[in-house]
């Protein structure tokens, strides 16, 4: 579904073990990956209503959480040409980032920026070909866990996702602080 | 007695230490690989002491009645939620509303807590040593939260009752929490806690936060409407 030279989304609706199984994901390599089951609440259970979303070549966004202010957004950042292709609040999060980097901004001015314009309660994890990028809004009620080690960097809604990663035990494990973005 | 579960179901453990009774010789239990499972001893009615070797997801020991439990790693959202009494020691951080409307017994985190730590608190005794994240004691209507850390924004917003205690830094004070004076009786308190719990600590270094009671409910006035 993504397009661009270094990101490649899949996604779909079904359990996430099939999902998973059917795209082979496990024959994937790289550097980074973002995975995300939707519970939905602001859209249909679609393909299209389905993260990450992706508004712009090699970038991806993932959302915990929902946006109220998305309608309004959705309009001004049409009249600037950003194309939508469902009602989905986080395609507007996703435009959102596609525009202000189109503007010149970096992915972590960028997720600041969304603080004050975009309301609602979230946890985004943004990609782009270089790294990807983590931020909780300022009231934090959607959680996340970081798992740092000298190997790697994992995120996650909760501890329980990453418990079978190797050496995760002794690896360093902070919940990130509101309102402030974290950048790999 | 060792409780693995990577063999055994999180919800036999449980129901084991629920049901140990007294009568029982054996009162000593480790639980390992928790791996973040949710609610791991949640409402342990007895008076035993459970150790968990690793990191727990939500929830973990609430409604704890009468149980020592220690976690030797961190803690996921509600740490000790609910508790009655006992006891509850993290020695990791703990995740967002640990020890939410406990109504008594020591909840002590040995590293941070995030947001909303004590939330709703009615009468439990929390003891974070590092410092809590933001709206801490929200709504808190009794018991102790004693900070040795600093302290982030909006701490004790709508409070009641219970008190705050801080060593080190508030970032920010919320709607209708004030300073109050530590005074000799709120001193001996403190002490009294740090104490019974083997933490020391001088009760003199910490300030005293309160409700100003200015909010609609402490208002005499609004009496009438009912």
């Amino acid at each position: 579904m993504g397009y661009g030279k270094s990101i490649n989304i899949f996604k779909q609706t079904g359990n996430p073990k099939d999902v998973v199984r059917k795209f082979k994901l496990s024959s994937f390599s790289g550097t980074h990956a973002i995975g995300h089951t939707r519970m939905a609440t602001e859209s249909a259970i679609t393909t299209q209503g389905s993260h990450p979303y992706s508004t712009s070549e090699d970038e991806c966004l993932v959302h915990n959480g929902s946006l109220s202010n998305h309608n309004n957004i959705r309009r001004s950042l049409k009249k600037e040409g950003q194309k939508f292709n469902s009602e989905n609040d986080t395609e507007v999060a996703a435009g959102y980032i596609s525009n202000q980097i189109s503007k010149g901004e970096n992915l972590e001015e960028t997720l600041k920026n969304s603080l004050k314009d975009l309301d609602g309660f979230y946890t985004f994890i943004a990609g782009t070909k270089d790294g990807f990028a983590l931020l909780r809004d300022e009231i934090a009620c959607k959680p996340a866990v970081v798992a740092e080690t000298k190997d790697y960097v994992a995120v996650a809604s909760e501890f329980q996702c990453m418990a079978h990663l190797p050496n995760v035990n002794t690896a360093k494990i902070f919940e990130p602080k509101p309102g402030i973005v974290y950048h790999w | 007695m060792n409780l693995d579960l990577n063999k055994k179901k999180l919800r036999e453990i449980n129901q084991l230490l629920q049901n140990v009774g007294r009568e029982k010789n054996n009162r000593s239990f480790q639980i390992l690989n928790p791996q973040g499972q949710h609610a791991i001893c949640a409402g342990l009615k007895d008076d035993i002491e459970v150790s968990i070797k690793g990191h727990t997801g939500y929830y973990c020991a609430g409604m704890n009645k009468n149980a020592s439990i220690t976690v030797h790693g961190n803690v996921g959202t509600g740490v000790a939620e609910n508790m009655m009494s006992g006891k509850v020691i993290i020695k990791g951080n703990a995740s967002q509303s640990a020890g939410a409307t406990g109504h008594g017994g020591s909840l002590i985190i040995e590293g941070d807590a995030s947001s909303r730590c004590g939330i709703s608190m009615k009468g439990i005794n929390i003891i974070v040593k590092g410092s809590v994240g933001h709206m801490s004691a929200f709504m808190a209507q009794k018991g102790n939260l004693i900070i040795l850390g600093d302290a982030d924004a909006d701490l004790g917003d709508s409070i009641y009752e219970a008190k705050i205690f801080v060593k080190g830094k508030v970032k920010s004070l919320g709607s209708d929490c004030i300073e109050k004076q530590m005074d000799d009786k709120n001193i001996k308190e403190l002490n009294k806690i740090f104490k019974d719990l083997n933490i020391s600590e001088d009760a003199k270094k910490f300030k005293r936060y309160g409700s100003a009671r200015n909010l609609y409910n402490f208002k005499i006035d609004n009496v009438s409407s009912y």
